[in-house]
């Protein structure tokens, strides 16, 4: 970029921030059409069980009922985004609690649920996989007797409870434990957790007369669920039209269908528009949470602290349906890795069934957990050496011109400079000022998705810029940075460009707001456009400013050549007469990283997009009495490549840490005997502003190669190092060595006892 | 269950609404009067992203009844400040980057108004306290928190003013 930027890198307000702090804009769960019905859902009370009858025929015949649907209404279709596993109602088998055995639309949402408690299943128990042991265990009961029948990516693992083995292997690790004077071998683990954003799943479907369903949801995938509705309802894609009015929070939960199927089914059944809402119980029940996991590692390192090997098992307990957990235990081998120089790697994550809720995707899924091992043995290794835990990282982590543990080549690698200024920030010189007080750091890296993005921008005849994108804004402020790209190669300021995004019948096809990916990739696909604009805006102004297209510049609104000036409203004007419009079709797809396919297995994410990089750094105390954590400052140095925006990435920061922190110290969804203990919000202990410190936000650029300006993907990775650093800092500050998640009080006043006992 | 004819002062509008005795203030905001900008999500007034105000009070909506708002005045985030403008403290959040996804920040305003009414120099630790029972996923709150110290200033920087 050549002189000062006019839009980029400045912390301007989101575009979107009037409507919602004035209550006008306008969200999925305030959605709602003339003549609606409300949709509920009838779920099953058992884990795993045959279910022998059920009987719809009470609830039909309640006053205001107008639909009542099950599997003996079809369609007969499973779904999923790996292993198509999943019906939309259970029909012999029910495989956990909560899962969808029936469907009612009504005129009130009372007459529905009073429909629900009419309706009769009968179910005779089968044997129950409670637990990633119990679905490992040799001649386990299997969570799907038909699972070779089911259709999967071809490249997946799958053996019994196992719907993916993700592998990477690098060197030998036999080499790597005779070459390594010590090797250190622990266990993690972690609970379920939910990503807790405040904005219900909702969706309201309506039919037209042509066949077409137009389902208006908080979907971050509006053309996954699109797909996924097309095979349900068994339509043409094209007759399925999905739009997304606002989203209130996603972190992940809301990637692939949720209640938007049932809408439609119902609207369909019931000629009337559906509106479907979950409940606070039902999303902790019944949703796409985190998976538990319990994590093996391994690791062999010489008496000079240099790593020699690490052996790493990552088990996800992925609950009834696969959902995400192929993937997710795809990207846990990479997160294993660390961001470390290690010759010899022997990484497997395993997808497991069990009779639980179907598990997801949240915000860097794997990233915390398997970080969480890694970071902690770190510092274990380095009391165990006598060796400073920063300087234990600062031998071992990658650098410029690196491989990644599948052979990819690394470079705008800005680990050391983050690592450095996190400690920097904390004062890491003095770790245990005071008794029961100490401070823990914690490194990463993360990807930014790919996936392809379309937008078409148009010139408006004031001058003004409207930006048409499929992509979706779930709270990051992506768009307001994709537009501030926009802007900034348009000459024009933030003001002008106006957004409208979402809708798969009339925005270009996006690969949603997921994996840190949108202010990236619709960031390029703007300047794609921008390019193609200055191209048409260059051809109509050179004849009228005598001047070649070479000469000419976008500047402050307007194309400059040598002798004078030709505004963008008036060349948009001139194309309104005789050209349709100033309009471009810009796109972008990052390129394929190269990585070496020997090295992996089953593995459906290989290669670290434009990575970025990150060190959290946390001074805390414990109280000796309780065992409560306080936490007196938090750092976050994180490479963004190229800040569009400084505030609104200091927003994901601080954001991503509370939710880290959440799950670190206070969050899990109980089960017990297959059911959830705690599926409510007072129960379910999310941070308040009581429990969440000040962040110190650093934002380290080392521009990366493909991004909008040199931008990576910011929005999931301050997710990943919270527990790890915690963690390290509770070790550090009572000598509490806490291997499981989350680190209540409790759990630090039993460790320490037992330790003193 | 028999209706019961309630008259409401909403925004400082009258609205004549007929409501069983069980419906919440919530559902009569959002569903009779199309009044969205006060959110839904746990109904049990453990999020707090419906909170409105009765009599200058914040409350979860999602469980105070409509009945028992009879010919008090309610005030949601439509009535915050007039049309086209914005409340200082709206514009603080706007300004701070207290807003991510938004769902939340109705009802945060409205907690952080009725808490400044009655504390124009409220301290952070303070304000942590009244905004306790309004979750918030996306920001970590800390901008938020900056956002409601900046309209305390702001509102007491008018009244010197005045």
């Amino acid at each position: 970029m050549s002189g000062a930027s006019r839009v980029v890198s400045r912390s301007l307000a989101r575009i979107d921030a009037p409507g919602k702090v004035t209550g006008t804009a306008v969200y999925a769960a305030d959605f709602a059409l003339p003549g609606m019905l409300y949709g509920k859902i009838f779920r099953s009370a058992e884990p795993h069980a045959r279910l022998v009858r059920l009987d719809t025929t009470r609830a039909a015949a309640i006053a205001g009922v107008r639909a009542v649907i099950s599997a003996a209404d079809g369609p007969d279709v499973r779904y999923g985004a790996a292993v198509k596993d999943e019906p939309v109602f259970a029909s012999d088998i029910v495989r956990y609690v909560g899962q969808p055995v029936a469907a009612v639309a009504a005129v009130t949402l009372e007459a529905a649920e009073a429909a629900l408690a009419a309706i009769e299943a009968v179910c005779e128990p089968l044997p129950r996989v409670l637990d990633l042991a119990a679905a490992l265990a040799p001649g386990a009961p299997l969570v799907h007797e038909g699972w070779q029948t089911y259709t999967a990516i071809p490249i997946l693992q799958r053996d019994g409870n196992v719907c993916n083995r993700a592998r990477i292997v690098v060197g030998d690790v036999e080499r790597g434990w005779a070459e390594a004077d010590q090797v250190f071998e622990h266990r993690f683990t972690t609970a379920m957790v939910h990503q807790g954003y405040t904005e219900p799943r909702a969706a309201v479907a309506a039919w037209d007369s042509s066949g077409q369903v137009t389902v208006w949801s908080n979907t971050q995938l509006p053309f996954d669920v699109q797909a996924t509705l097309a095979d349900i309802l068994a339509i043409a894609p094209s007759k399925v039209r999905v739009i997304v009015p606002g989203v209130g929070g996603g972190f992940g939960g809301k990637l692939r269908v949720g209640v938007e199927h049932f809408a439609a089914l119902l609207a369909r059944r019931a000629g009337r528009p559906v509106k479907v809402m979950t409940t606070s119980e039902e999303e902790l029940t019944a949703a796409y949470p985190r998976q538990g996991t319990i994590i093996e590692l391994k690791t062999g390192v010489t008496l000079d602290g240099r790593l020699t090997a690490r052996q790493g098992r990552i088990y996800f307990d992925t609950g009834a349906f696969a959902g995400s957990g192929p993937g997710v235990a795809s990207v846990a081998t990479m997160v294993l890795a660390g961001p470390y120089r290690t010759p010899n790697l022997h990484l497997e994550g395993y997808a497991v069934y069990t009779n639980k809720t179907n598990c997801g995707s949240y915000r860097a899924p794997s990233g915390p957990q398997a970080n969480f091992a890694v970071e902690s043995q770190m510092d274990i290794i380095a009391d165990a050496l006598g060796i400073d835990p920063l300087e234990l990282r600062l031998r071992n982590i990658v650098r410029e011109g690196d491989e990644g543990p599948t052979g990819q080549v690394l470079s705008a690698v800005g680990l050391e400079e983050c690592l450095r200024r996190a400690a920097e920030a904390i004062g890491w010189r003095d770790r245990r000022p005071a008794p029961g007080r100490g401070k823990g750091l914690a490194i990463g890296w993360w990807t930014t998705t790919g996936g392809s993005s379309g937008v078409y921008v148009k010139i408006n005849p004031d001058g003004t810029v409207a930006l048409n994108t499929g992509a979706v804004e779930i709270g990051t402020a992506a768009l307001t940075g994709a537009a501030q790209v926009l802007a900034e190669a348009l000459g024009v300021d933030l003001a002008d460009v106006t957004v409208v995004s979402g809708d798969t019948f009339s925005t270009p096809f996006d690969f949603g707001a997921q994996g840190s990916r949108t202010a990236f990739a619709v960031g390029n696909a703007c300047r794609a456009a921008a390019a193609e604009l200055q191209r048409k805006l260059f051809a109509l102004a050179a004849a009228q400013l005598g001047a070649p297209e070479e000469a000419l510049a976008l500047h402050d609104k307007h194309v400059v050549g040598p002798g004078g000036r030709v505004s963008l409203a008036e060349l948009a004007r001139q194309s309104q007469v005789a050209g349709g419009g100033m309009i471009a079709h810009g796109t972008f797809i990052a390129p394929a990283t190269a990585y070496d396919t020997k090295r992996v297995e089953g593995h459906v994410y290989p290669a670290f997009h434009s990575p970025s990089f990150h060190a959290h750094a946390v001074d805390l105390s414990v109280d000796a009495e309780t065992g409560e954590v306080a936490i007196h400052k938090y750092v976050v140095a994180q490479d963004v490549g190229f800040a569009l925006n400084p505030t609104y990435i200091e927003g994901q920061i601080e954001g991503g840490v509370a939710q880290g922190l959440g799950q670190t110290l206070s969050e899990e969804i109980v089960y017990r005997d297959g059911r959830v203990l705690n599926a409510n919000l007072t129960d379910y202990k999310m941070p308040t502003t009581l429990d969440v410190p000040r962040v110190e936000s650093i934002l380290v650029e080392h521009p990366g190669r493909v991004g909008p300006f040199g931008a990576k993907g910011v929005g999931e990775p301050p997710n990943i190092e919270p527990p790890a650093a915690v963690a390290n800092a509770i070790a550090a500050a009572v000598g509490a060595r806490i291997s499981s998640l989350p680190i209540t009080a409790e759990k630090i006043v039993l460790t320490q006892r037992a330790g003193s006992g | 269950m028999a209706k019961i004819p309630i008259t409401l002062q909403i925004n400082r509008e009258r609205h004549e609404a007929l409501v069983e005795p069980d419906r919440t203030l919530l559902d009569v905001l959002r569903s009779d009067l199309g009044l969205t900008g006060t959110k839904t999500n746990c109904l049990d007034a453990e999020c707090g992203v419906c909170t409105v105000l009765v009599d200058g009070l914040a409350v979860n909506s999602c469980l105070y009844l409509a009945v028992v708002a009879q010919d008090r005045a309610i005030t949601t985030i439509e009535g915050l400040a007039p049309a086209g403008t914005l409340h200082p403290l709206q514009r603080a959040f706007v300004e701070s980057g207290a807003v991510q996804c938004g769902y939340c920040i109705p009802g945060m305003i409205l907690a952080a108004k009725a808490y400044l009414d009655d504390h124009p120099q409220p301290s952070e630790a303070q304000i942590r306290e009244a905004l306790a029972g309004n979750l918030c996923r996306c920001t970590g709150y800390q901008k938020i928190v900056d956002a409601v110290l900046a309209a305390a200033n702001c509102m007491t920087a008018e009244k010197v003013a005045l």
